[in-house]
């Protein structure tokens, strides 16, 4: 009876202490100790990574990408054919953007719970800008009742498609009120912290610059279908600089810097964190923009481009050999050219050669790719004697070293620059419109690219060469624009479009015979907002180059351009 | 308060414990077995009543008779049941028989009640611990492929490799649906989850922490399948309880020692059956018709993806790494192929896995220690693992009432290199993407000479420059390079034990009450030399993981028996605990890497470049349940179950939930007499809920890190909608069943079909971008399955010297999605290869979807069915999947197997015994990776056999139009080459770059469009004719396609094989039993697909959870998940003293 007592003890005690140890409270264990509350975050916390979220793929897509090969500013020797060949069949994925707007949004929400103002005014340019990009690229898109889910209605997780112009004017507006909440002296803001503004240090003044250059950029985008509404709207920004001061010299520019700690943070496709180097060997130089860059004597070619490592030259003097390469050179006799097919590049002639099933030659000190020339990657090009798909071609222009490095001065993604303003202007005072005088805005246009990649000593002499010297033309302004919106693909091909320049001539080989006009809607909103995506490719014209594509083909026509 | 009733209730007990029994008359006597070893533990009881005595350690029993005339009856597992009568006898000694297998079965249930299995109505599968350890597997869960029914069982690699064991299908779609395991109480943590990351495309397996158990401690194991089976284990039973019993000192009386020993040699047979026809190339020039490169011989690029160069074993000189000779003279050689090089590379893999035992039992005290040590040696260089544990189990019998029994278990796991798979790190790619024109042994010396721990010795493109100079282009990784210098190291060390207290109250209230601990902390870290493509300058990273489970419960138990009926009612609560903390300090993926190479610590990384992470999570479940069982007579049974969860990962007001089952059984053949040849004739059936609740702090999202832009914190919000009033899961289900068993048990059938339907899934579903996120979390829905299971046995012969046993187990289950939520109509597992695992509502789980290749679908058209050529000569696709809320992809397969039989069988021969497990998989397809990617740029042979081969026919188009039903429709061929890379292989002639080749290729088609009344109108046929449109070979495949490269997954594997023979007595020496067997495992018979991969690696591990399936690997899929098919041979040595 003695030891069931101690017993009886021993249980209660073990069971005392499990039942005491148990008692915690259910609902505090479930209090989440590892992340910050988007309810109460920081807003200097967000504001770097919807810069850089905003910054990178509109660099990468105006560098490297799709883009930048259709307007030829370079060609990729390997899966590049959305590139090469304008193969935009597939649909695009805009997931990433409208991502980046929630985080945007996120940032107006918590600048105006604390009064932020400077943050408030950042978060609508950075919405307008990628806003901007999506109604450039795939024409009406969710735009009011977008970013809404969390509300929870169906309208709200399956949101109707605007049209473009509802989006453009809501842009516009926008930016209107971030030049308001931007008007202030730096001094009048709560909150800015300069680091984590990665583009402008936390100057309020450089981006209400910004904020009014876009403002620019996006009446001139709508100029042919809202004439009075952007004859008026940049009119009454050029006519009033104390309430709308833009960009005034390429200290202004909205560009962001690189780190270059590690491939993330690092100027794209570098080989300080791709050893095999096969992300930048195969960029490389476009014929478009080699073709006019040469005839221009511009000197930016060589700041962007190498010669060919190995030039070709047509010539007779190693005979009996066809085909020599002689201290760095490569000779080719001209009736074994002949005999075999090929023909030497012509820039007026090449798509006709082409197309008769010759084969190029490129003697050129700097070599560029033809654009749609050859249906497969065009790392043959060139003869290249060791053709590997993505490969290095002795025979055709890489990009410059400092392309290589992972940071550097002149390895900024740009979103809008003081030059693209100058040529805005220009173009709006080609229109009649009273800006000042396009030959002033269209040589600023000039010297300021040409300051911005260092060469600007030779604009003296530039500016004289045949085909720069002022012709008061609008292919002359565009050719212009389009050279300095380099790695600016994006606002290049919007200005084609629009333009019709540069004119450009590509190969028999394109994926249409066309150049694209448009992206395709994303898979993910085609399949999962099917009812509201049906009802919007109605608003688009197809042409004779959407094919089986359909309605949303990337050769149909947005509003914008119909 | 609750504690104040319950102290009230346990002082009652303890003063009714002071009533005891009258002394009457007495009987005492030993029992024994027929092999004459004394049997502690026999239950003793008067018939007709629950009251008795269990006999002690030497078999001794002693029972005071209530009259003389008494009957007593001896139970005890695995032996036949004796009812002796008394007669007035005052001395029964009783010899117990062995039961015949099956009827008299008594398996362990939840909450580790042992059961007579006949009286279950539900399905409930046991193992014994000998045909788990006949043939020795690393990780347990390998050992029950094909033995039980509704199991199955995926393994994701070698040795070493996370394994995931399914019951009845997935059933929900956000969890791993691993089931619980419970060992000897202990809830032990385990999930698939193991696959991290550290350096750029590094992914590695880690294993799966139940691998932690050793298979030598196992007694038994039983798999409770159904949520009626496990509705008492709660929230975690959901997906099934595995519970496992170890080994205990109980068993025998006095001292025994058992060493047991095994050995496994593997030697690889079977590769990926890649080509060695063609050099690194895109065309295969010869000398005479090539691209002019200014030297005297081609260059052949080792870079260049595509397979299609200059032919190898053709005497043709070329230019090809290593490029120079002795001199550093460019220096021609001729192209050879070096067929053995995946041969070369693969080394034979070991195992030795041996354990040392002692067990001992008094009357007061039993234990058992045990010892094991695991060293294995992979296939692939420099992959191993090890393990060490440690294990001690014991009980003291404190006096006649009560006992206390407690287990420790010590386990040190670990690797110092776990081999990366997917693509990146992993060896194996490397290595099946090196041209054969390079001889693998000269990379086995992998660093560059004079640049040892700088550059690794590497084939790389030879660039020629203007001044006659050479410099390196692109390279590839070299393997051994991969193998010996990117080392994912990690050590897991693990403690779980129990402590337990048995209290005897009275003859009919019994009362428990338990503690239980599962620990482990696991060490990763991973290690990268300089020069790896992705990491050029070095890595290193440290991860570190700590999981802790505590849970606290007690039962009370009270049997009776009035009349005609049994009872049993247990009521008890239990209190869990778990934490888990995750801690990273690592260099960032494709960083700046090491400053100083070879030294792996976080002070040689520069501190913009440093990334940590750290997160921990804490979470509760309080639990009160109660069971009773009801027994009429011998023929009819029923258990009910009721248990209410109260769980902190929910919110407040949707915390309980409450989940009943019930269960009855008859059995006919006690009801009725049905003559001697049947044993047992039951029927049976159960319903059963379980509440599932989630993870924690799944309620609201918080901001995450989405990596420091310089010094700058970036953090990102959730794209996925969390529901802050979210629900438990409800799973209802219900079985139905029956077991047969005639002629003295020798014909044995158990059959079982089941439903259950689980509402309220937590399921992330993909919201369009536009809206802001990319998937809701909704708590709607309702996902069935179904499903069969069978299993049959004989013994065809039964001699005493000869015996033959047999069983067949068969599983199918169907898992399909009846509902969604409102404006949702599919779910996606994974996206991959242009195509994914993605269910709509009313179709199943494991569906792959494909995108649609465009054929004239224009009926009046002649050509309707034809593919629709574009004037490239490139087919045509559609990648829409859905239009109208109806899925418009077409399904190409589904990942689940129609069925699957498992064989085992045994033959006994006086000292010899033969067994064999064989398994079946019938039906379902997989996705290989490895070969879309490998084909794609022509490394097969499959690829080279598949094109048409007919340039050699004076009317290609004629023959292509007669044969339309394989080359032009929809029901023939898929993707269909005609052409080939030369012209022996099929090749028309071709023209590129001036350079006229045989490489040309077509797809079978016609081009035209469709008018504005949708009539399809020709403009050519491409079948050949002289319009056709020729490609290079290389530059045509199917890369559009998902079904390029998905294949039957059907197969026969032989799981395990093994011969043993008992050697003659040595019992002078003091060995009592000693066993030698020679076995061999998972030898692959046949594969449908035939292709060198085993589909059950179809089983892609990523790094992070995949679409709505909570898994980190992708089901249905590999990627380089391709080690070499071996014929493994093992040892084994068994001997106790």
């Amino acid at each position: 009876m003695k030891r069931k007592k101690i017993y009886q003890n021993i249980l209660l005690l073990v069971f005392l202490m499990v039942t005491v140890a148990s008692c915690r409270d259910l609902t505090d264990l479930n209090v989440n100790p590892n992340g910050v509350d988007p309810l109460t975050v920081n807003p200097n916390l967000v504001v770097p990574t919807v810069i850089t979220a905003t910054a990178i793929p509109y660099l990468e897509m105006g560098y490297h990408g799709d883009i930048a090969g259709v307007m030829q500013y370079v060609q990729k020797s390997g899966w590049g054919s959305g590139l090469n060949n304008f193969d935009w069949i597939s649909e695009r994925s805009w997931d990433s953007y409208y991502s980046n707007l929630r985080n945007i949004r996120l940032l107006t929400e918590r600048s105006v719970a604390e009064g932020y103002e400077f943050h408030h005014g950042v978060s609508l340019i950075l919405r307008a800008f990628t806003f901007g990009y999506i109604t450039d690229g795939w024409g009406d898109a969710p735009y009011n009742a977008a970013l809404n889910a969390p509300a929870g209605e169906q309208t709200d997780m399956f949101p109707a498609f605007d049209t473009q112009e509802t989006i453009y004017k809501g842009i516009i507006e926008d930016l209107k009120q971030a030049n308001t909440l931007l008007s202030k002296s730096t001094e009048a803001y709560k909150g800015i912290v300069n680091e984590a503004d990665v583009i402008f240090n936390g100057d309020p003044l450089k981006w209400r610059k910004m904020a009014n250059s876009l403002m620019l950029r996006y009446y001139l985008r709508v100029s042919s279908k809202l004439t009075d509404y952007a004859k008026s709207g940049i009119e009454e920004i050029i006519s009033d600089p104390n309430t709308y001061p833009v960009f005034t010299s390429i200290e202004d520019d909205a560009t962001m810097s690189y780190i270059g700690t590690s491939n993330s943070d690092s100027w794209p496709a570098n080989t300080t964190y791709d050893a095999s180097e096969s992300n930048f060997s195969r960029i490389q130089l476009g014929a478009g923009l080699r073709d006019v860059l040469v005839e221009l004597h511009d000197p930016r070619l060589a700041v962007w481009f190498n010669k060919a490592k190995v030039p070709i030259q047509v010539s007779k003097q190693y005979a009996p050999e066809t085909d020599i390469r002689v201290d760095g050179v490569r000779y080719i006799d001209p009736d074994y050219m002949a005999a075999n097919n090929m023909v030497i590049y012509n820039r007026n002639n090449w798509v006709a050669d082409v197309s008769a099933g010759k084969v190029l030659v490129d003697t050129m000190e700097y070599v560029g790719i033809p654009t749609a020339y050859l249906a497969a990657e065009p790392y043959t090009y060139n003869l290249n004697p060791s053709p590997v798909q993505g490969g290095y071609n002795e025979h055709v222009s890489a990009l410059t070293d400092m392309y290589r490095d992972a940071a550097g001065d002149l390895l900024k993604a740009r979103l809008i620059s003081y030059s693209e303003v100058c040529f805005i202007l220009a173009e709006a005072a080609k229109k009649g419109w009273s800006v000042g005088a396009q030959k002033n805005w269209y040589e600023k246009g000039i010297q300021a690219s040409l300051d911005t990649w260092e060469v600007g000593d030779r604009y003296d002499a530039y500016i004289m060469n045949d085909g720069v010297i002022y012709d008061g033309s609008l292919e002359q302004i565009m050719t212009q624009k389009w050279i300095a919106n380099w790695t600016v693909a994006v606002e290049s091909w919007c200005d084609w479009r629009r333009t019709g320049y540069p004119q450009l001539a590509f190969g028999p080989r394109g994926r249409r015979n066309a150049m694209p006009l448009r992206f395709r809607y994303d898979a993910n909103e085609k399949n999962r907002n099917s009812d509201n995506y049906s009802d919007a490719i109605e608003n688009l014209v197809e042409t004779p180059f959407t094919a089986q594509d359909g309605k949303d083909s990337s050769w149909s026509k947005i509003w914008l351009l119909q | 308060m609750e504690r104040k009733v319950l102290q009230v209730i346990l002082l009652g007990i303890f003063l009714s414990l002071s009533g005891t029994a009258f002394a009457q008359l007495n009987v005492s006597g030993v029992v024994k077995s027929s092999d004459g070893e004394v049997l502690p533990g026999v239950t003793i009881v008067f018939k007709g009543t629950s009251n008795g005595v269990l006999s002690d350690v030497d078999g001794n029993y002693n029972i005071n008779l209530p009259n003389a005339q008494a009957v007593l009856v001896f139970s005890f597992v695995g032996m036949q049941t004796q009812e002796i009568q008394v007669n007035g006898r005052s001395e029964i000694n009783v010899t117990l028989e062995s039961a015949t297998i099956g009827v008299d079965e008594v398996v362990v249930t939840a909450l580790g009640i042992s059961r007579e299995k006949k009286s279950l109505g539900y399905s409930v599968a046991e193992v014994k611990g000998e045909s788990i350890q006949m043939v020795a597997q690393e990780n347990v869960l390998n050992s029950l492929a094909g033995k039980v029914a509704g199991v199955n069982i995926s393994s994701t690699g070698g040795p070493g490799s996370s394994v995931s064991m399914v019951i009845r299908g997935a059933s929900s779609l956000t969890s791993d649906n691993q089931p619980l395991f419970v060992v000897d109480g202990i809830p032990m943590n385990n999930t698939l989850n193991n696959v991290s990351q550290m350096g750029g495309d590094n992914k590695a397996d880690y294993g799966n922490a139940i691998s932690d158990l050793n298979p030598a401690d196992i007694e038994s194991l039983s798999v409770l399948k159904g949520p009626s089976a496990a509705a008492l284990y709660g929230s975690r039973a959901g997906n099934g309880v595995v519970l496992i019993t170890t080994k205990s000192g109980k068993q025998k009386k006095g001292l025994g020692i058992t060493v047991t020993s095994n050995t496994v040699v593997e030697t690889p047979y079977k590769y990926l059956p890649m080509h060695h026809m063609f050099a690194n190339g895109n065309r295969p020039y010869t000398q005479d018709n090539r691209p002019n490169n200014g030297l005297p011989y081609q260059v052949i690029d080792p870079a260049t993806s595509g397979w299609v160069g200059p032919e190898l074993d053709k005497g043709i000189l070329a230019y090809q790494w290593p490029y120079f000779n002795a001199a550093g003279e460019l220096t021609s050689t001729p192209l050879v192929s070096h067929p053995d090089n995946y041969k070369n590379f693969f080394e034979t893999g070991y195992t030795t896995d041996n354990t040392v035992s002692i067990s001992d039992a008094t009357e007061k005290i039993d234990y058992r220690v045990s010892y094991s040590n695991m060293q294995n040696k992979g296939v692939i260089p420099n992959s191993d693992l090890h393990k060490h544990s440690f294990s001690l189990n014991s009980s003291i019998k404190l006096n006649e009432k009560m006992s206390v029994s407690s287990s420790i278990n010590f386990t040190t796991s670990g690797a110092d290199n776990r081999p990366a798979g997917n693509r990146g790190a992993n060896p194996m790619q490397a290595l099946y993407e090196l041209n054969p024109h390079i001889d693998v042994r000269a990379l086995k010396d992998y660093w560059e000479e004079g640049r040892e721990g700088l550059q690794q010795k590497a084939p790389y493109q030879l660039e020629i420059n203007p001044d006659g100079t050479y410099s390196k282009g692109d390279f590839i990784n070299n393997p051994y390079f991969l193998a010996h210098e990117v080392n994912n190291g990690f050590q897991r060390d693990r403690i779980y034990g129990h402590v337990k207290l048995d209290w005897k109250l009275t003859q009919k209230l019994a009362f428990q009450i338990r503690y239980t601990h599962d620990q482990f902390h696991e060490f990763r870290d991973t290690k990268i030399a300089m020069s790896y493509s992705k990491e050029p300058n070095g890595y290193y990273g440290l991860a570190n993981l700590y999981r802790r489970e505590q849970n606290a419960d007690f039962l009370f138990s009270y049997d009776t028996q009035q009349g005609n009926f049994n009872l049993s009612v247990s009521a008890g609560g239990n209190y869990m605990y778990q934490y888990a903390s995750n801690n990273t300090t690592k260099a960032k993926d494709g960083g700046s890497g090491l400053i100083v190479p070879g030294i792996y610590s976080i002070s040689n990384i520069i501190n913009t470049n440093i990334q940590y992470s750290s997160a921990w999570s804490r979470k509760a479940i309080y639990s009160a349940y109660a069971l009773a069982s009801v027994g009429f007579k011998d023929f009819a049974y029923l258990d009910l179950t009721a248990r209410n969860d109260w769980s902190s990962t929910l919110p407040e007001e949707n915390r309980s939930y409450f989940y009943p089952s019930a269960s009855l059984s008859f059995l006919f053949n006690n009801m009725v007499e049905m003559g001697s040849a049947v044993s047992l004739a039951k029927l049976r059936g159960g319903v059963a809920m379980v509440g599932n609740d989630t993870e924690p702090y799944q309620l609201l999202t918080t901001m995450t890190d989405a990596g420091a832009w310089g010094d700058q914190t970036r953090l990102t919000s959730s794209g996925t909608l969390l529901l802050p009033n979210l629900k438990p899961e409800i799973q209802t289900s219900w079985e139905v069943g029956a077991d047969l068993a005639l002629y003295d048990n020798r014909l044995r059938f158990e059959g079982t079909y089941y439903s259950s339907e689980n509402e309220n899934q937590v399921l992330n579903i993909g919201l369009p971008p536009s809206s802001g996120y990319n998937a809701k979390q909704i708590n709607a829905g309702l996902i069935s399955s179904k499903g069969l299971e069978l299993s049959l046995g004989a013994t065809p012969v039964k001699t005493n010297d000869l015996s033959w046993d047999v069983n067949l187990v068969y599983s199918r289950n169907r898992t399909r999605i009846e509902e969604l939520s409102e404006g949702f109509n599919y779910i996606t597992l994974w996206t991959d290869a242009k195509g994914g695992a993605v269910t709509w509502v009313g179709e199943e789980i494991g569906n792959i979807i494909d995108k649609k290749m465009l054929r004239v679908e224009d009926k009046k058209s002649d050509y309707y069915g034809w593919p629709i050529i574009d004037d490239e000569g490139w087919d045509s696709s559609d990648g829409t999947w859905e239009r109208d809320g109806k899925r418009v992809a077409p399904v190409i397969g589904n990942f689940n197997p129609d069925f699957t039989l498992g064989i085992q069988t045994t033959l006994h021969y006086k000292k010899w015994s033969l067994s064999a497990s064989l398994d079946w998989r019938k039906g379902g397809q997989f996705v290989s990776q490895t070969l879309r990617y490998g084909e794609s740029d022509l490394h097969s042979q499959r690829w080279i056999d598949r094109t048409v081969k007919v340039n050699h026919l004076d009317d290609v188009a004629g023959y292509i139009k007669a044969n339309a039903g394989q080359y032009l429709s929809p029901d023939g061929m898929f993707f269909v080459v005609v052409g080939g890379p030369t012209a022996e292989t099929g090749g028309f002639e071709h023209t590129e770059g001036g350079i006229t080749l045989h490489d040309g290729v077509f797809m079978p088609g016609v081009v035209g469009e469709y008018d504005d009344n949708g009539n399809f109108v020709a403009q050519y046929e491409n079948i050949g004719g002289d319009e056709t449109q020729y490609i290079r070979y290389q530059d045509f495949y199917g890369w559009d396609y998902t079904r390029t490269a998905t294949f039957d997954a059907d197969f026969i594997k032989l799981r395990e094989i093994s011969l043993s023979y008992q050697l003659p007595s040595m019992k002078s020496i003091g060995i009592q039993n000693a066993t030698v067997s020679l076995y061999s495992r998972n030898l692959i018979l046949w594969t449908k697909a035939s292709i060198g991969i085993d589909p059950e690696m179809a089983f892609q591990p990523e790094s992070s959870e995949q679409g709505s399936s909570g898994s980190m690997f992708k089901q249905g899929i590999e990627r380089f998940n391709v080690a070499p098919w071996t014929i493994p041979v093992g040892i084994k040595l068994n001997v106790s003293f």
